[in-house]
């Protein structure tokens, strides 16, 4: 084991794929010499060159528009968008082509492409530069989401991400970048699609990814010797593992859905929807939702800290379930 | 630069000129069969019909190798299916929604897709089909294998964004495809007279790509500038721009009361018919007599024909394939197919 930061996870993961597949190549905005704005693709381009490493023009247009053609054609793009909110200026390829393409070809075009992008708030960027995607891409049936976590996810799923045959958009956060774990020394992935259970409780389930991941463990540990949680961490939002975490609120009777996405049509509501419909009997008390207010995410610290979850809600959110 | 190309039959080979005759004349038969189906209500959704553009996809398709790839738009479609080698009786089925088209019912005329033959499906929101055909194209390069891409878009999809951001992509990263306008003059009703460039090719000159603007009602005309643009492009010479200037001889669909128009009766006459002035030019060189050309245009009428019936006989989709193909399954990772289909 080696301790890594998530940029660090990141970049092995890269790293190791450009290495292993020659079909495989990594393009965006200061990817090359720049090495990434989180540093996730340091280095990267001495290595393996300006045709595998690929600086592109200021267009996410293009960026994502290209990798979807590439993709069709024969290669597997690793298509890296600076920020997640960015899927919104390429909305078009994003929403419209990349999910339906493989679709629409009735099955004959398959779009192993990966689209990387750091998600989330946190780090006093502002509205436009801090959002929380997965619930809306998450809602184009094609687009394989997935948020990470700690570093051993973000190596292993942005492993298994590129090797997929599917579109991925892959959601590392913005204020987990120097997150530090330990990361296997041996070649791993990680399964698509399904969740983890972090920490094992018999009490109540609390569901959770990325920073609201660690306050939902901060509440676990808080709650200690008098509520005992259980963490499950999805790690795919779409599709989602909803028979991970279904079992799970089976053992314990009551659930927790926290997430940086607004709770307005948020995946909070999709997993208690999932969970009250198929398993209304396993509750012993009615389902919480925890997530971004409706708002924008403001710029000024004491507000971008009011918006955005903190420990104390989630345990809030636990608490009313008893 | 090239503003004009000077197409004459007499440096055509009787191959090439017999092949683009074959293709307009395959072009107009299917959208003809279509229609009188389209009216007799058989098939579902918006009809587009290609009139006018026969000589352009006719001319674009005869320009490339089998394993070049073809990234329709525009929309005006059918003619390009037909002529990347799609076979008629899979095109119908598709426009009819039936199993046995090329989709498999999940595409319809907009999406026809054909991996196999390297036809890439349209994007169907206009303008954003350009950089998935650069990202094709960049994938030709970087697996050296000799391929091209052509790329179609109509006068209205050259405002979008999407196009110009394409044309920066393939001139930066110097890819083998090449940008087909195809200007008819009209986005639905919008005029194309009032873009400020007189030649839509002009968008790829500040970027320095080699632009052309030519007779696309002259298939020799848009053959021979489209193959010296696949012939630089394939020796590595990077991209190119053509305007097709064509004539949409019918509304943008079906229905479509061209209220926008003048005289829509004119624009579907033969002084604006690119089959008929071919056919023509032929019979007065000497290469057709008109009992030829009725015998070709009644097989083309045949061949129709039967796809319309194999259209018609064919099954609808299984309902429940509507969930197929949403993902190859299973995710890499996973165990088993997780009750997914497999494709």
């Amino acid at each position: 084991m080696t301790e890594l930061s998530v940029s660090e996870a990141l970049r092995a993961a890269l790293d190791e794929e450009l290495a292993r597949d020659e079909r495989v190549y990594v393009a965006g905005e200061d990817v090359g010499s720049f090495g990434g704005n989180f540093g996730e693709t340091r280095s990267l381009q001495e290595k393996y060159g300006e045709t595998r490493v690929r600086d592109t023009p200021l267009s996410e247009v293009g960026i994502a528009g290209h990798a979807l053609g590439a993709a069709v054609g024969g290669l597997r793009p690793v298509a890296e968008l600076q920020f997640a909110d960015f899927a919104a200026t390429a909305g078009d390829e994003m929403i419209n082509q990349i999910p339906k393409m493989g679709y629409i070809s009735g099955g004959q075009f398959s779009v192993p492409l990966t689209v990387l992008a750091p998600s989330g708030a946190g780090i006093r960027s502002g509205a436009q530069h801090s959002q929380s995607v997965h619930a809306w891409m998450g809602s184009q049936p094609g687009f394989v989401v997935v948020t990470l976590t700690t570093p051993y996810d973000a190596k292993g799923l942005l492993k298994s991400a590129i090797r997929d045959d599917n579109p991925v958009f892959v959601l590392p956060h913005k204020n987990l970048m120097g997150k530090r774990g330990e990361v296997p020394d041996e070649e791993y992935t990680l399964p698509l699609g399904e969740a983890a259970v972090e920490r094992e409780g018999d009490d109540v389930t609390v569901v959770a990814t990325q920073q609201l991941f660690y306050r939902a463990i901060e509440a676990a540990e808080r709650l200690a010797g008098e509520i005992d949680v259980e963490v499950v961490n999805p790690r795919t939002f779409a599709p989602l593992d909803t028979e991970t975490i279904r079992a799970s609120v089976r053992k314990t009777g009551r659930l927790v859905a926290v997430d940086e996405t607004p709770l307005r049509y948020g995946t909070q509501s999709h997993i208690v929807s999932e969970v009250t419909t198929n398993d209304f009997f396993s509750l012993d008390a009615p389902p919480q939702t925890v997530g971004v207010a409706d708002t924008p995410i403001p710029f000024s610290p004491p507000l971008e800290d009011e918006v955005i979850p903190g420990t104390d809600g989630i345990v809030d959110a636990i608490r009313d379930t008893f | 630069m090239v503003h004009e190309t000077t197409a004459s039959l007499e440096d055509c080979s009787a191959g090439t000129i017999e092949t683009l005759l074959e293709e307009m004349i395959r072009i107009r038969a299917f959208d003809e069969a279509a229609l009188d189906q389209f009216r007799d209500g058989d098939v579902p959704g918006f009809l587009h019909l290609c009139h006018g553009h026969e000589a352009s996809h006719a001319g674009m398709g005869t320009a490339m190798e089998p394993d070049d790839w073809l990234a329709v738009g525009g929309s005006r479609l059918h003619g390009q299916y037909l002529v990347k080698g799609v076979p008629m009786r899979e095109a119908m089925a598709e426009i009819y929604g039936k199993a046995t088209g090329s989709n498999h019912g999940k595409g319809g005329s907009m999406h026809l897709a054909d991996h196999e033959r390297h036809l890439y499906g349209h994007a169907a929101t206009i303008g954003s089909g350009q950089n998935p055909a650069a990202g094709l194209a960049l994938a030709q390069q970087m697996r050296e294998t000799g391929n091209v891409v052509v790329s179609t878009i109509g006068d209205g999809g050259t405002s979008r964004g999407s196009f110009h951001t394409a044309l920066v992509f393939a001139a930066t990263w110097n890819l083998p495809v090449v940008y087909v306008i195809e200007n008819n003059g009209f986005a639905i009703s919008y005029d194309a007279g009032n873009l400020p460039a007189d030649e839509l090719s002009a968008y790829g000159e500040p970027l320095g790509i080699p632009t052309a603007s030519v007779d696309g009602m002259d298939p020799v005309a848009i053959h021979e500038a489209v193959s010296a643009a696949v012939e630089r492009a394939r020796s590595g010479g990077g991209p190119t721009v053509i305007e097709s200037r064509v004539v949409r001889m019918r509304g943008h669909f079906e229905g479509d009361k061209q209220q926008y128009r003048e005289d829509p009766d004119a624009a579907a006459g033969e002084a604006h018919d690119p089959l008929a002035s071919f056919r023509d030019r032929l019979q007065d060189r000497g290469y057709l007599t008109d009992a030829e050309y009725e015998a070709r245009y009644a097989d083309a009428e045949s061949t129709a024909a039967d796809a319309v019936a194999y259209a018609r006989e064919s099954e609808f989709p299984e309902p429940a394939t509507a969930y197929e193909d949403v993902y190859v399954r299973p995710l890499y990772g996973q165990e088993g197919t997780d009750g997914g289909e497999e494709r």
